[in-house]
């Protein structure tokens, strides 16, 4: 089992055009902000083309891509060197600008897009559970947030409830 | 009369034991990301392990995945 591996092939399938851009989010994305965070998947943000003319975005050139190569899918994940990886494409403004603003971080040799801190926290807060909280709580105490950038991304993505909620019942 | 232990007692200050787990998680933080990786891929095969080895379990060592389809 191997991150790195995954992190390998989806810079390959950027490369042979399967997908336009990436960005890791999830856990494996806080764990390049914080401790190594325990996770049982991979979350990849893609970034796909789509046929002139329609909205409908298909994973199957994904998939097709990755069964070429041995990859073995169970449900509604795709497993890499061992890892379920699961392929998410934007479902929302907040993701789609977090994609757009990823960053790209050297991994050995490899590089890497990772949604920003404050990105990943953001999205946290949207997503709302409370492993979500926990992880937004760690970026806070880790101080790893540049809070006036996360603040603005909170109110751009109508997020202010959530936050003064989380600040009153966490902070 | 009983001698006493030579056995370390164990610390029951919680202050020291809170700032001892926030030390262990800034180094831990600190350390370059391809070993925070390595560790991760270590963490995913004991939590496998721990879950069951067979195929059908593999499977369900699995997280629920997020709700990322709200719409902010």
């Amino acid at each position: 089992m191997k991150i790195e591996e995954v992190i390998h092939t989806v810079n390959q399938m950027k490369a042979d055009g399967i997908i336009t851009n990436y960005a890791i989010g999830g856990a494996v994305g806080a764990t390049f902000y914080l401790e190594p965070v325990s996770t049982l998947d991979v979350d990849i943000f893609i970034e796909v083309h789509t046929e002139p003319g329609s909205t409908i975005i298909s994973l199957d050139p994904i998939f097709a891509y990755l069964r070429e190569r041995g990859c073995k899918m169970e449900g509604e994940y795709v497993v890499i060197s061992g890892w379920p990886v699961q392929f998410l494409p934007p479902t929302g403004p907040l993701i789609e600008e977090a994609l757009a603003g990823a960053v790209e971080v050297d991994v050995e040799g490899t590089p890497a897009r990772v949604f920003t801190a404050e990105y990943i926290a953001a999205i946290a807060l949207q997503t709302g559970r409370a492993k979500d909280k926990v992880r937004l709580l760690q970026f806070i105490e880790a101080r790893a947030l540049d809070l006036p950038s996360f603040e603005a991304i909170v109110a751009k993505h109508g997020l202010e409830r959530q936050w003064h909620q989380f600040q009153q019942f966490l902070l | 009369m009983a001698s006493v232990s030579a056995i370390p007692v164990m610390s029951l200050d919680i202050e020291q034991m809170v700032a001892s787990k926030q030390a262990l998680r800034r180094r831990l933080a600190a350390l370059p990301i391809a070993e925070k990786l390595h560790l991760l891929d270590a963490m995913r095969e004991r939590a496998v392990a721990i879950r069951g080895v067979n195929h059908r379990q593999k499977i369900q060592a699995q997280e629920q995945p997020p709700d990322y389809g709200k719409k902010s």
